[in-house]
């Protein structure tokens, strides 16, 4: 009983459920003796999950939990065994914005800063206009992280580019070099709620932003290592966005979870711009059988912006 | 040393420009001053303030520090390709105006990568590059070769004044005496020994011939940072050859404006005749027609084929309301008029072919600046931009003032080069001269000065931060009223036998739930007679609480065979109480794995618990089973429980970790009688997981192809090497010089 007492323990830390089955039935009891587990100095008792530098969940103290974010070389390299991917359902998109306020409270940005950008795409005269959300598409042969002179933009094991702003020079080069605008300077400060004292800077939290440097949609690093879902996900209301690890094959809007292969080929999903050969990491589901009429997303407008949006998408009325 | 009667002769029309600046001089020299100290203001508001004060926004992130930047570069080509071919093919016309071209070089390689610093937004992050530099990135490749090539003009140009510094320390200056130490040290003490002479003209050869294909890459990279992006009339495979065939252009037409100018102030009619206008003129208009064949080929073809975005840049360059005039001017005017003024004999003279270069200069700036901006506002995405200065680029104050300094810097140091030596070459045979080194130098001291003396900037925040306090306290007094409703769930969880009580604490505001933090829920159990307290928590930042029930429960079951669970919350100033509770039958669950034939099962067996504590299999509920994942779990299937067993296929294509290990849940899902029960297990038969592949070298990666490195070594070795032979042979003369002069000495002395 004292063996199982104390994989008992481990499992409570752990949360590894492998152990458990073990546990249960080596006890052969049906119901065992599960105590509290005694509280260290230091440990608040709450958990949260964070994957493990291996890659494995892990449940550890929030107490403990200061370095959530990597930093440094660790940073640069990405979390192990993980290929995260994003898929985006523009049949159910209506223009809310909901994830772009999600993404600027989540990074503590301005309004002014804009990582998530909304289009109103039309492919020709003759078929009708779609919104078209769009995070950068972390893409997996990016054309930004080769021009950059000093190594200040990366492309992770787990797929994810990031911007190191203690490195960048703001040379702007990779702006010119991403085809899909997914980059936005800080030409003066960014205005942004400073950095609390016992927080370090990390490319994974892209917070703070510095004056003279370049930001984007960073995918959020820092939640995935929480085994939490990006802001955009869960603010959005009509579970547009789809976030997960390719390789298991699985991603979540928060409320279905479904597996990625199959509902990439099942929805003819498709990448933005394929043919510029940037393999990028974000699918789009084909506006099909749609949820909203476009018109809906010209809702919360400002007459000049619905003029504009018309303007892209050739439309006349 | 003995000089002929030409050299005087020569000398006589320089020695005043020499020895006095001139009334209009100073005037000059104020003038400029006033332009430069102005340039420093705008850069002091610039560094102080960030970009924002420059007219460049997202989309056209570059303007015309980079036009700039590319222009001066460009008129650089004056010296290092006209004069290098010049040299080479030994015409015979050339010496009045090579030191001319080679000062354009050294002074525009100069100017011309600072604004290459303007653009950039941490100005003082430089020297990262030199610490995290990749050879993968164009600009890297900039940096080195720009800095070679300014290394090469700069001996060029001085192997070319050598023996007019040597004339100077024969001759001292009677004003401005401290110059004749420098002549003194920088004449290399060439004494036109057979020697010297032969090692010098051999020196000046071989460096006309390194700095040719050092010029031409230079302006190729460059042209590269543009070509090497995915956008429309940048990607282009022949836009290295384009920018060097301009930058000839512009470098042939800038060393007719510089002559014209000093054969006008300076009256070296004598030495810069007729014929040498004549001569630069023709060859601007050669390259005048090729330059605009090339123009005419890259449009025509991105026209022909009629790409989306191509086409996109072209109707902005051709519409009226945004970039056809300037379009016309660069492409039309400013290829046409050079050409058909110079090519008509009777139309030629002087005025015609300078007025002919300078259309060429102006034409090819603008051509730089419909380079990079129509392009920058052509992004493969639509420019959706409500702020107009988003939408669209013009020139703050501050990009022309500093635009205005570089031009003032360009023209000072010219004329002060002038100053301290002739501007044309006083000792026939070829030429010599020399740059101020410590010139450089001082420049950067100076520019670290300005960035010291611009940080600050601290207090606005501090504001901020008051105001939004001021706020936040304004906003929680009004809160002071009644206590709202408060709500309560409560939820068992049973995970692989830990039984848990779960919480969710919300109220209602404005039709909207929001989780209540940190509030007390206490957590009870239905004993025999009263409810027993089992614990107290506190809730999270979503209004959960949960607590984790002991292994043994001191209370017996009801008759049901179920325990009765309550949770309270006692409610504060501002909630009312709440609380729930739930009736559970406590489950024992298991999972075990099977293999029959090809198919692989996942069996569960799951029995409930009774009044008395015996154990009795479950008929009819309904298990799901999931595979648990990162952000959530994925579900693979579902079963009615059939006495006391259900199965499901494992999911053999999932990916499970590299040895192929996937945990599979069982659970009762909000169960009536069950509440949430589940149990988990592991079994190899996923799809085992690739390791991560980690490339080390390629163009996206921290380690540049190696074919890239080694051909980088070789340029740059080929290069440094002959400088080095170039900086040992001047010593070598300047060691030979010195025993010449020995040598006479002792003569002079045996004598
Ligand atoms: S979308 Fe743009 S910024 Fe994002 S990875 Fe691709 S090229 Fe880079
Ligand atoms: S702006 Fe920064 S991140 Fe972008 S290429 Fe330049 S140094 Fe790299």
């Amino acid at each position: 009983m004292k063996d199982n007492n104390s994989s008992r323990r481990k499992f409570l830390k752990l949360g590894l459920a492998a152990g458990a089955t073990a546990l249960i039935g080596g006890g052969g009891k049906v119901l065992s003796a599960v105590s509290n587990p005694g509280q260290a100095s230091g440990e608040t008792g709450e958990k949260v999950k964070l994957l493990s530098p291996d890659g494995t969940l892990v449940e550890v103290d929030k107490g403990h939990c200061h370095a959530c974010p990597a930093t440094g070389k660790e940073a640069r390299q990405g979390i192990p065994n993980k290929k995260m991917v994003m898929v985006i359902d523009l049949a159910r998109c209506r223009n809310a914005r909901k994830c772009l306020e999600g993404c600027q409270s989540m990074h503590h940005l301005p309004p002014k800063i804009e990582w998530i950008k909304f289009f109103l795409l039309r492919d020709s005269k003759d078929t009708s206009p779609y919104w078209f959300p769009k995070p950068c598409f972390q893409c997996n042969n990016p054309p930004c992280v080769k021009v950059c002179p000093v190594g200040a933009t990366f492309k992770r094991t787990d797929g994810i580019v990031l911007i190191d702003n203690d490195r960048c020079i703001g040379c702007k080069f990779c702006m010119a070099a991403c085809p899909y605008s997914s980059r936005v300077f800080n030409w003066g400060s960014p205005d942004q709620e400073p950095l609390p004292a016992d927080k370090k800077y990390s490319p994974e939290t892209s917070w703070p932003q510095k004056v003279g440097t370049v930001g984007k949609c960073d995918f959020c690093p820092d939640m995935v290592r929480q085994g939490k879902l990006p802001s955009c996900v869960t603010s959005c209301p009509n579970g547009v966005y789809f976030y997960g690890d390719k390789n298991e094959d699985t991603v979540t809007n928060g409320t279905e979870t479904v597996r990625f292969s199959e509902i990439v080929q099942q929805r003819a999903a498709y990448r933005y711009m394929e043919e510029l050969g940037t393999e990028p990491g974000v699918y789009y589901l084909p506006p099909v059988n749609r949820l909203f009429d476009y018109k809906v997303g010209f809702q919360d407008l400002k007459p000049e912006e619905i003029q504009l949006y018309k303007k892209e998408a050739n439309l006349s009325e | 040393m003995e000089y002929n009667s030409k050299t005087y002769k020569n000398y006589e029309t320089f020695k005043p420009q020499l020895e006095s600046i001139g009334r209009y001089g100073y005037f000059f020299i104020t003038a400029m001053v006033m332009i430069i100290a102005w340039g420093t203001y705008a850069l002091y508001t610039q560094l102080s303030k960030g970009q924002v004060v420059t007219g460049m926004r997202d989309y056209v992130i570059w303007g015309i520090y980079d036009a700039n930047f590319i222009f001066f570069i460009g008129i650089s080509y004056a010296g290092a390709l006209i004069s290098g071919i010049l040299h080479l093919l030994r015409v015979e016309w050339r010496h009045p105006i090579l030191r001319m071209a080679e000062t354009i070089t050294v002074i525009s390689t100069l100017i011309g990568p600072s604004y290459i610093f303007l653009s950039m937004g941490r100005l003082e992050r430089v020297w990262h590059l030199f610490v995290y530099g990749r050879i993968q990135s164009p600009i890297v490749w900039d940096v080195i070769a720009i800095s070679t090539y300014l290394i090469g003009s700069f001996i060029f140009l001085y192997l070319a004044c050598v023996r007019d510094l040597a004339f100077m320390r024969d001759h001292p200056i009677g004003i401005g005496r401290w110059r004749n130490r420098i002549y003194k040290f920088m004449s290399a003490n060439y004494r036109d020994t057979p020697k010297q002479r032969e090692l010098l003209n051999q020196l000046i050869d071989l460096i006309s011939i390194v700095i040719i294909p050092l010029a031409i890459l230079v302006h190729s990279v460059l042209a590269w940072i543009f070509g090497m992006t995915l956008r429309p009339g940048w990607h282009s495979t022949i836009f290295a050859p384009y920018f060097v065939l301009a930058a000839v252009y512009s470098g042939t037409g800038v060393l007719i404006l510089v002559m014209f100018v000093f054969r006008k102030i300076y009256h070296l009619e004598a030495v810069i005749t007729k014929n040498h206008f004549n001569y630069l003129g023709i060859l601007l208009m050669i390259l005048g027609a090729l330059y605009g064949y090339f123009t005419f080929s890259e449009y025509l073809t991105n026209w022909y084929g009629s790409v989306k975005w191509d086409m996109e840049v072209l109707y902005r360059l051709f519409d009226a309301s945004t970039y056809w005039w300037w379009f016309f001017f660069s492409a039309f005017i400013g290829v046409l008029l050079p050409i058909g003024l110079i090519a008509m004999p009777r139309l030629r003279n002087i005025n015609t072919i300078v007025f002919a270069a300078l259309i060429a200069v102006t034409a090819l700036w603008v051509k730089r600046y419909l380079i990079i901006i129509p392009t920058l506002e052509t992004p493969l995405l639509p420019l959706h931009d409500l702020r107009p200065e988003f939408a669209s680029y013009s020139p703050s104050w501050v990009e022309w003032s500093l635009t205005a300094m570089g031009i003032a810097i360009w023209l000072l140091l010219f004329f002060l080069f002038s100053k301290f030596l002739p501007i044309v070459p006083v000792v026939r045979v070829p030429v010599s001269e020399e740059r101020d080194y410590f010139k450089l130098r001082k420049l950067a001291r100076e520019r670290i000065l300005r960035r010291l003396i611009s940080k600050t900037r601290k207090e606005k925040n501090v504001v901020v931060g008051i105001v939004i306090l001021m706020i936040l306290s304004s906003s929680l007094v009004c809160r002071a009223q009644d206590p709202v409703k408060s709500r309560l769930k409560l939820e068992f969880l049973n995970k692989s036998g830990t039984r848990m009580l779960t919480t969710k604490l919300t109220s209602k505001k404005d039709d909207q739930t929001i989780p209540l933090q940190g509030m007390q829920v206490s957590f009870f159990i239905q004993g025999e007679k009263d409810k027993v307290l089992l614990g107290k928590e506190s809730t999270d930042e979503a209004g959960k609480a949960t607590f984790t029930l002991p292994g043994k429960l001191d209370v017996p079951r009801n008759k049901e065979g179920k325990y009765s669970y309550s949770a309270t919350y006692e409610g504060s100033k501002e909630f009312q109480p709440s609380e729930s509770s739930t009736e559970i039958r406590d489950v024992f669950m298991k999972i075990t794995f099977s293999q029959k034939d090809s198919s692989k099962l996942i069996n569960l067996f799951a029995v409930e618990i009774n009044q008395k504590g015996d154990s009795i299999p479950i008929e009819g509920s309904t298990v799901i089973f999931y595979v648990p994942r990162t952000f959530s779990s994925l579900k693979i299937g579902e079963q009615a429980v059939k006495s006391g067993h259900a199965d499901l296929d494992f999911p053999v294509t999932l990916p499970g970790d590299s040895a192929g290990n996937l945990p599979v849940v069982a659970k009762f899902e909000d169960n009536d009688n069950y509440g949430s029960a589940e149990v988990s297990a592991t079994m190899a038969w996923g799809k085992p997981l690739p390791p991560d592949v980690i490339i080390k070298r390629g163009l996206g990666d921290t380690n540049a192809p190696l074919w890239m490195v080694y051909t980088l070594i070789v340029l740059l070795s080929l290069v440094w090497f002959h400088f080095t032979y170039a900086i040992i042979t001047i010593f070598r003369i300047r060691w030979l010089g010195n025993k010449a002069l020995k040598e006479e000495q002792a003569q002079i002395g045996s004598k």
